[in-house]
């Protein structure tokens, strides 16, 4: 143990064997943090932007830039805001994406390739890994929920887009099908069928009316960037607000049944 | 020699891959016996669908052709056919898209302003794809409405599923080998990179007492002791590394791919098939589903405005097809490959069927009986809250010339067998 | 999972009783979890290789006589069997319950926080099961089929087996909690009703979902907004943080009292 943990645990105060306790309780809080958010956040994000982030032939540069990194900030935003606030732990945000992008790979496998048959190039995921760790290490820099918001939630979705072309820019290939153009990743959505997904149901860019040359995905991504700013603010304090240790009292009789001494007691019982 | 190839050890994750990956088997229909008749008996009427053959390896191609009219009364519940994608009914991609087209026109894209009324041809190549016996039907779908679906046919796909490829060839000159493996490889090493960062970053945390003696400090005013100079190095370090492999990441990926194209989303158009000159006028007078005899009987007018005189050879809804066993024309209109599951045994039963001269008006009483009705469900007429149906009607010349006529209205159930 | 308190050792053996009780295995007991555990993958590994088999081959078309026999059979089965078990396991947990928490022992007061934590670890299990794992293969099912019934082969796993299952747990906890621990039955811990009942209206908010399937939705969008409701429930699972504060909050003084003065605690 490092003399920095020793010191911590010295000033916690805490007595030898309550410390060895709390370090078992720790780890059940760990597995309790990754199984528990492991289904709230990919759920989360499967039924608000699930479409983009399943199919390779939705992630265009006007709807997927934006609204995936908009949701996926969501329940991370909450999660860092409370390990913050109750124990200074900068991870929330990388907690969060970890946990995501390890869900959705299982899924991927299990789900659509090992029961659907679907290829994983159909389905490679995005992810939020390198925006969610700027996140976290600007909290620790400026250690404000304030500037948090606002640089580390700009930088969020800025690095969204770069940080996922590694992985994807290869779909974005130009063939020719049918005497027309069609990217690599039209061309897997056509050839694998999903009969849930006619093609119209994208919601895609369907035609920016400026000449941008091809750098919409940066307004989109500019644009993110300011809705990630207010989201991760509004968020931090939804987790603040979730994480409420409030009580309200329970009735007389109540008490009575479970024999608490402010409650009117019951006849000895041996 | 002693064997272990039973012991438990080995069985339970031979089992478990077995089950993992278990083939499937004879499936029948997908749904589309659920679909309310009005959907289906008043929507996309399929005929002269073919399927070129039931039997293919893995990599082989089958080509599904045929014909759909946009019936006229189309139901108030589905949206009008404005938005339309040519598919295929299959149990998910066990079947890879090749190619399609509607009137000749590419099907890659969705396709805009369907005719209500009108005919449309549809073609769809298909590559086989996982080894087993599927149900393959013609489908398109409409927007707001979803999928209208054609007859199906078992075709089997024989082979090995990794032997299936999907070549292209990118125009910036990139060889694509498979699809179905393009790119993979970098899009893992990139998440792994990224989760390796991600994990020792979190690891560096909870490495050390992690709640309780940090939310105690805390609550001391000691929160120096939380995050240190060496962790707010670390943290600065963890955001240049991070920008550096994005933006770093970013440039690769466009030096390597620096020509690239958006997701193509226009829609295509085609006007619909030349109409076919009127040959009969139908004047609809009543139908009746006679529940426990099976059989719908509808009654009519027939007109026939042709110079030449027409019988009856074919009712068609819904994929069913009641053919006039009397008429040879009619018979041989059906191919004798077509799945028999939705050619009605019994056939189509016609009062007076005689030829209708030119000029004449005739009612015609015909009865549609089969078991088919039950177990297509398209008794459910009966629990629609819109009693109407429809159907085509194929007429034969005396050289065998069809004619397509549509019929429908409102359909009354009888729960007294008269059959 | 529950509990007796301890009467004052004999002073003969009192020196080693003090040694196994300042052992964190005193008040972590593993067993009953892992069973629940092992159960839970158990079951969720052989529904998820049950859907490999029999859902490509019996559960494409809901109106077949397969369809009944396979996958509506199972569902008459798991329903009673699962809600069942919770109601038996609840009612188990109410009759035992303590009923004298003024004289809780600090010992067994610490050890009972233990076994709560292990109640929502164990309920973060199932819910991991329903959120994640069977909740895209909802996805996959519904790309590659029309859908033709409520009861669909991913339905009745992802809903019908996951939600009884993770009610078992959360109400289970939720008892556990409000009968055993002073703290939470003193009062109601606003947190811990927003991580229980949250996921429990899911229940509700699957009639409005299966409503709107049957009637206006007709392609398979998953960020669609019929969906949202779900989305809004998930949300309450960031309220478990604030029942892990208020294990803490009680937890500390208990180290306290059961660690620093052992006589104290074994007296009190």
């Amino acid at each position: 143990m490092s003399p920095n943990s020793r010191e911590i645990l010295q000033v916690s105060g805490l007595p030898p064997e309550g410390a060895k306790l709390s370090r078992i309780w720790d780890w059940c809080v760990v597995a309790a943090v990754a199984l528990l958010f492991m289904g709230a956040i990919h759920l989360h994000v499967m039924l608000t932007v699930g479409d983009w982030d399943m199919f390779v032939d939705w992630k265009d540069r006007q709807y997927w830039v934006l609204v995936v990194p908009v949701s996926m900030l969501m329940i991370p935003a909450a999660l860092q805001g409370v390990f913050w606030h109750y124990f200074r732990l900068p991870i929330g945000m990388t907690l969060g994406a970890v946990l995501l992008l390890i869900a959705t790979w299982i899924t991927r496998i299990v789900g659509w390739h090992i029961w659907g048959y679907f290829p994983f190039t159909m389905g490679v995921p995005s992810t939020i890994l390198a925006g969610a760790m700027a996140c976290d290490a600007v909290l620790l820099i400026v250690r404000s929920s304030l500037l948090t918001s606002t640089f580390g939630g700009f930088l969020f979705a800025l690095l969204f887009f770069p940080s996922n072309w590694p992985s994807l820019a290869a779909y974005f290939l130009p063939v020719e099908h049918q005497g027309m153009v069609a990217s690599v990743a039209d061309m897997i959505g056509y050839a694998f069928p999903r009969s849930g997904t006619p093609e119209y149901i994208r919601l895609i860019e369907r035609g920016t009316l400026r000449t941008y040359e091809g750098s919409t995905v940066w307004v989109s991504t500019f644009f993110a960037g300011i809705i990630c700013i207010f989201m991760h603010m509004i968020w931090w304090q939804v987790g603040l607000l979730f994480s409420t240790q409030k009580f309200v009292p329970t009735s007389k009789r109540f008490r009575r049944f479970v024999g608490l001494a402010d409650a009117p007691q019951p006849a000895a019982k041996a | 020699m002693q064997s272990n190839a039973c012991a438990p050890g080995r069985l339970l994750p031979a089992l478990i891959f077995v089950l993992m990956s278990a083939q499937a088997l004879p499936a029948a229909a997908h749904g589309e016996r659920a679909q309310e008749p009005y959907l289906r008996t008043r929507t996309a009427h399929w005929y002269d669908v073919k399927w070129s053959t039931d039997k293919l390896s893995v990599n082989d191609t089958v080509t599904v052709t045929g014909r759909f009219r946009l019936f006229h009364d189309w139901p108030d519940a589905v949206k009008p056919p404005d938005t339309v994608f040519v598919s295929n009914a299959t149990p998910g991609p066990v079947f890879a898209r090749v190619d399609s087209s509607l009137n000749g026109v590419p099907a890659r894209q969705s396709f805009r302003d369907l005719q209500i009324g009108r005919d449309y041809e549809y073609k769809m190549v298909l590559q086989g794809r996982v080894p087993g016996r599927y149900h393959v039907h013609p489908m398109i779908a409409v927007k707001g409405s979803g999928p209208l679906v054609g007859p199906g046919k078992w075709i089997e796909v024989t082979g090995n599923q990794a032997d299936f490829t999907y070549p292209l060839k990118a125009i910036s000159g990139e060889n694509i080998e498979n699809v179905e493996t393009w790119g993979l490889s970098t899009a893992v090493k990139w998440h792994l990179i990224l989760l390796a960062i991600a994990a020792a970053w979190i690891l560096w945390w909870i490495r050390r007492p992690l709640l309780i003696p940090r939310y105690l400090a805390l609550k001391k005013e000691r929160e120096d002791l939380l995050t240190t100079n060496v962790d707010l190095a670390v943290a600065i370090g963890l955001l240049v590394v991070v920008v550096a492999l994005s933006f770093g990441g970013y440039a690769w990926a466009r030096s390597k791919y620096p020509r690239t194209v958006p997701l193509q989303a226009g829609t295509m158009y085609t006007a619909p098939l030349p109409a076919q000159p009127k040959v009969v006028d139908i004047r609809f007078k009543e139908a009746r589903y006679d529940v426990p005899g099976r059989s719908m009987r509808m009654t009519f007018d027939v007109t026939n405005v042709s110079d030449k005189p027409l019988r009856l050879g074919e009712f068609a809804t819904a994929s069913i097809r009641f053919i006039n066993q009397n008429l040879p024309a009619a018979r041989a209109n059906v191919a004798p490959d077509y799945p028999h599951d939705v050619v009605a045994r019994t056939g189509l039963a016609i009062a007076d069927d005689i030829e209708i001269k030119p000029g004449e008006t005739r009612t015609l009483k015909v009865d549609a009986t089969d078991a088919a009705w039950e177990i297509e469900r398209l008794t459910s007429f009966l629990t629609d809250v819109d009693s109407k149906f429809g159907g085509l009607l194929f007429f034969f010349d005396a050289q065998g010339n069809r004619y397509l006529a549509e019929v429908g209205g409102p359909i009354l159930p009888v729960f007294r067998k008269t059959v | 999972m529950s509990d007796t308190t301890h009467a004052i050792p004999a002073p003969g053996i009192a020196a080693q009783q003090t040694a196994d009780d300042r052992k964190p295995g005193y008040y972590v007991r593993f067993n009953l979890f892992a069973l629940g555990v092992v159960v839970m993958v158990v079951m969720f590994a052989a529904y998820r290789m049950y859907q490999q088999v029999y859902a490509w081959n019996f559960g494409l078309d809901a109106t077949s006589p397969e369809f009944d026999r396979y996958w509506m059979t199972l569902l008459k089965i798991q329903l009673p069997v699962l809600f069942g078990a919770g109601f038996v396991c609840w009612a188990y947990l109410w009759i035992t319950r303590d009923r004298n928490l003024a004289a809780l022992k600090p010992k067994v007061e610490l050890r009972r926080y233990l076994t709560f934590t292990l109640w929502l670890v164990a309920y973060t299990l199932a819910i991991y099961f329903i959120g994640s794992f069977f909740a895209e293969g909802d996805a996959v099912w519904h790309q590659t089929v029309m859908r033709d019934t409520p009861f669909t082969p991913s339905h009745i796993v992802l809903f019908y087996a996951c939600i009884p299952t993770y009610i078992f747990f959360s109400v289970g906890g939720f008892i556990y909690a409000m009968t055993r621990l002073p703290a939470f039955s003193r009062g109601v811990s606003v947190a811990h009703v927003l991580a229980v009942l949250g996921p429990v209206l899911i229940l509700p908010n699957l009639g409005f979902n299966e409503w709107g399937h049957a009637f206006w939705l007709t392609e398979e969008i998953f960020s669609h907004p019929l969906h949202w409701g779900f989305v809004v429930l998930g949300w309450n699972a960031l309220a478990l943080p604030g029942v892990a504060l208020q294990i803490i909050q009680r937890m500390v003084p208990l180290f306290h009292e059961v660690f620093d003065n052992t006589q104290a605690a074994q007296t009190a």
